[in-house]
């Protein structure tokens, strides 16, 4: 794939730790990859894996799923929900051929600027190398 | 041996229909072309048209609540009997358990099957080969005796295939797999674990899958069908055998079946006690992310 490509992602971050995190990161001048499209949602358990796959279909190269650290959650067990369902729907995504490295989820907490910083960097980084995302796609109009 | 079973479900029938026990009988019978189909009995004379043989793969769990027109409030359920192989009893279980149907509603005829086989022939299906259990795990009344079949251990031979190519050979594959979907809805219809009023295939507001019939949309409804139904299939197959353009559901639903195994110890429809994977969750899991 080109160097020059600069994969498109979407990022579902919950309210309470994650969104809060990355408002650290832009208020700590801390400079983070300009690739995620940040979707907010009140916690990590709302993101629906039709969110997910949706997200694909109408042109993600990458989602990122961001709550609060285990033991964390703000409603107490979200994020214990969509563990496991993220868990089970990277290896799914695989087998139907979306490559497991263009789904991400992990845990950042509202002090964690820098944290969230280095994840995006990071993911953006696993994602460049697959290239574009063209499979099962809908057609651009 | 079928044949007894086949005699002994007509006796059964016949009583429990005689004694009012339940308000119909649902079982299979033959159809006028000569193939098993479902059939509803609702009179004792009646009870002789069921039959019992080898090609009685249907998955009767469907017929239990009717999704198009649910009871009006205040209306009483009627009390049903159904004929159940093994695999049948275990969608029941998850239907139990999601709080579907009421147990006392149900007479579950259990029969001690020997397995089904693939149409017009006399091989025994793939799920039946690999199948654990030959007696349901619960009923109201056995018929037949448990066959003598050796079990096999789990195989997981079609999925590991598949996991052995690289994304982008998995990819073609359900691409053309999923191509030749007409949408019908057959597999989703057939399914006993699909008993959403609403669909979301069929939701407008918001539109999850568009009304084309393209790749995208067949995709993504297969995808997120199987995903609906993980640590809920039980692996009754009834969704591919319904398919008419033989697309290859079961792969989907066993790879989600095979990493629920690994992941969480967890067999759908096999303890009633224990809730569905992912309803639940144990705060110090180590799960692979």
């Amino acid at each position: 794939m080109s160097d020059n490509f600069e994969p498109r992602i979407v990022g579902f971050l919950c309210n309470w730790c994650s969104y809060a995190g990355a408002d650290m990161t832009g208020t700590s001048r801390i400079p983070y990859p300009p690739n995620i499209r940040i979707i907010r949602v009140p916690c990590s358990g709302r993101v629906d894996p039709l969110f997910v796959l949706k997200a694909f279909q109408e042109g993600a190269d990458g989602v990122m799923v961001l709550g609060c650290h285990p033991g964390d959650c703000h409603y107490s067990e979200g994020n214990y929900h969509a563990r496991r369902r993220y868990a089970l729907m990277h290896r799914f995504l695989d087998f139907v051929g979306i490559e497991a490295d263009r789904l991400c989820i992990d845990w950042v907490s509202a002090a964690e600027g820098h944290r969230f910083a280095q994840v995006v960097a990071q993911f953006t980084a696993q994602v460049q190398p697959l290239g574009p995302w063209n499979g099962l796609q809908r057609r651009r109009r | 041996m079928s044949e007894s079973i086949q005699t002994a479900l007509r006796t059964r029938a016949r009583e429990l229909l005689e004694l009012g026990e339940v308000s119909c009988v649902i079982g299979y019978e033959r159809s006028p072309r000569g193939r098993v189909r479902p059939a509803f009995i609702y009179e004792p004379a009646d009870a002789d048209r069921l039959v019992w043989d080898n090609t009685c793969h249907h998955n009767l769990m469907v017929y239990l609540h009717d999704r198009k027109t649910p009871p009006r409030r205040g209306e009483e359920v009627p009390r049903v009997a159904v004929v159940a192989k093994p695999c049948d009893v275990r969608a029941l279980n998850v239907l139990l358990h999601e709080g579907q149907i009421a147990r006392e509603k149900v007479f579950v005829i259990g029969v001690a099957c020997a397995g089904m086989c693939e149409e017009g022939t006399e091989e025994l299906q793939a799920r039946c080969r690999r199948c654990r259990e030959r007696v349901p795990i619960f009923y109201d009344a056995l018929v037949g005796e448990p066959p003598k079949v050796t079990a096999v251990d789990e195989d997981w031979a079609d999925v590991v295939e598949l996991e052995g190519m690289s994304a982008a050979e998995r990819l073609a594959f359900w691409t053309r797999e999923f191509d030749r979907c007409i949408r019908c809805y057959a597999c989703r219809q057939a399914c006993p674990g699909c008993y959403c009023f609403e669909c979301m295939a069929e939701q407008v507001d918001p539109l999850w899958v568009g009304i084309a019939i393209e790749l995208p949309e067949k995709a993504f409804f297969h995808v997120m069908r199987a995903y609906h139904l993980a640590g809920r299939c039980v692996e009754c197959n009834a969704c591919e055998l319904a398919c008419p353009m033989h697309i290859p559901l079961s792969l989907l639903n066993r790879k989600i079946a095979k990493e629920v195994e690994a992941l969480f110890g967890y067999r759908a429809g096999g303890d009633p006690q224990t809730p569905p994977p992912l309803a639940t969750f144990r705060k110090d899991e180590e799960l692979p992310l």
